[in-house]
């Protein structure tokens, strides 16, 4: 039997990892959608307020709660959808005319293991489920929606806080226009 | 031709894998000096990117990252919690770690097998207009509580005691070595 080349192998094996990394990763990319169906960009605010990651019912680390809340205020921050972006517990908030908040709760969290998934590429994957709930000043529900951050084959177990943090200013562009946009 | 590869191939390995584990052994010799600690801001600071090596020093009333002419504080009594924790990561990490990956012959997930433990410091904290911050930093192994320490000193409020956070992490240690 004529025996292949070990170059050809390691083209053919680098070529089938890179399709088998990229592949899911853009899979990831789409935030889940679910509950009530909107319109795309049919909701406008000019401010948001993200309040901080709600863990009651599922044992999260500090770290990853911490992490969750600040990947989604620097990514909602990065889509220029609102003039404003509050944090929890922010005074200024309070005269905004037209806010949105933002609720998020941990409904699930799996912590992979950084090392399992470098060296099978198969396991080991960190998965946070996280239930949003975008609500006006009054408490009314404008938009809700399950959105999960994974980690699958690079970085460490924190990296599916960013995921996160991407997916949920995912559904911000799709679901909100800026208010000033709006009115012309 | 193939024999020189599988050479090559395998002294790479080798030659990256010792750092690795001389680094390990490094960083745990090595002490911080009086009140400033070397660590890795992971995110939460304003005006530092993330994952940026550096050192925090306690000083008055204020906790300060400097890495290079760069500096951020944050006011250790608007601290309202600081908790400790552990972890692991990758022994060779950002670019070298991800080319490594491309090594022949499973190079890279063999490097993946070293790992350092390190300790992590989340900080959550209210600004001037009561907003909610969090920080995060990773220290070498054993530093957190140190640190941790020594904010509480300053004012910092906590939500564990230094104490009690040990305990659960040795308790959550030997749980993880009894799981078969």
């Amino acid at each position: 039997m004529r025996r292949v080349p070990v170059t050809t192998i390691f083209v053919f094996s680098l070529i089938a990892s890179l399709l088998a990394d990229g592949l899911p990763l853009r899979a990831q990319s789409q935030p889940q959608k679910a509950a009530t169906p909107q319109a795309s960009g049919s909701l406008k605010a000019s401010a948001i307020q993200i309040q901080q990651i709600q863990a009651n019912e599922v044992k999260l680390s500090a770290e990853f709660q911490m992490a969750l809340y600040e990947n989604v205020i620097e990514e909602v921050s990065k889509t220029n959808k609102f003039e404003h972006v509050y944090r929890d517990g922010d005074r200024n908030a309070a005269d905004a005319s037209d806010l949105v908040i933002l609720h998020s709760t941990v409904t699930g969290f799996k912590q992979g293991s950084g090392m399992a998934r470098q060296v099978t590429t198969v396991a080991g994957a960190t998965d946070i489920k996280v239930h949003l709930q975008f609500t006006d000043k009054n408490g009314k529900s404008l938009l809700e929606r399950d959105v999960d951050g994974r980690v699958r084959f690079f970085g460490e177990n924190l990296r599916a806080t960013y995921d996160f943090g991407k997916k949920v200013a995912g559904v911000v562009r799709q679901n909100f226009t800026m208010a000033s946009r709006a009115s012309q | 031709m193939r024999q020189l590869l599988r050479r090559i191939s395998v002294f790479v390995v080798l030659f990256s894998a010792w750092p690795a584990t001389s680094g390990c052994a490094q960083e745990q010799a090595e002490q911080p000096a009086q009140g400033s600690f070397k660590v890795v801001h992971v995110i939460g600071l304003e005006g530092i990117k993330h994952d940026t090596k550096g050192t925090i020093a306690v000083a008055k009333d204020t906790l300060e990252f400097s890495t290079g002419p760069t500096k951020s504080g944050v006011s250790i009594p608007s601290m309202q919690d600081v908790l400790t924790g552990a972890d692991s990561e990758r022994a060779i990490g950002g670019t070298i770690g991800v080319l490594s990956s491309l090594a022949p012959y499973g190079g890279g997930r063999f490097l993946s097998l070293f790992r350092k433990k390190i300790d992590t410091l989340t900080i959550q904290y209210r600004d001037s207009n009561g907003g909610l911050h969090g920080v995060i930093f990773t220290l070498p192994p054993s530093q957190g509580a140190a640190l941790k320490k020594q904010l509480l000193a300053g004012g910092a409020k906590t939500s564990i005691s230094v104490e009690d956070e040990a305990k659960q992490q040795r308790e959550s240690k030997k749980a993880k070595e009894k799981k078969p």
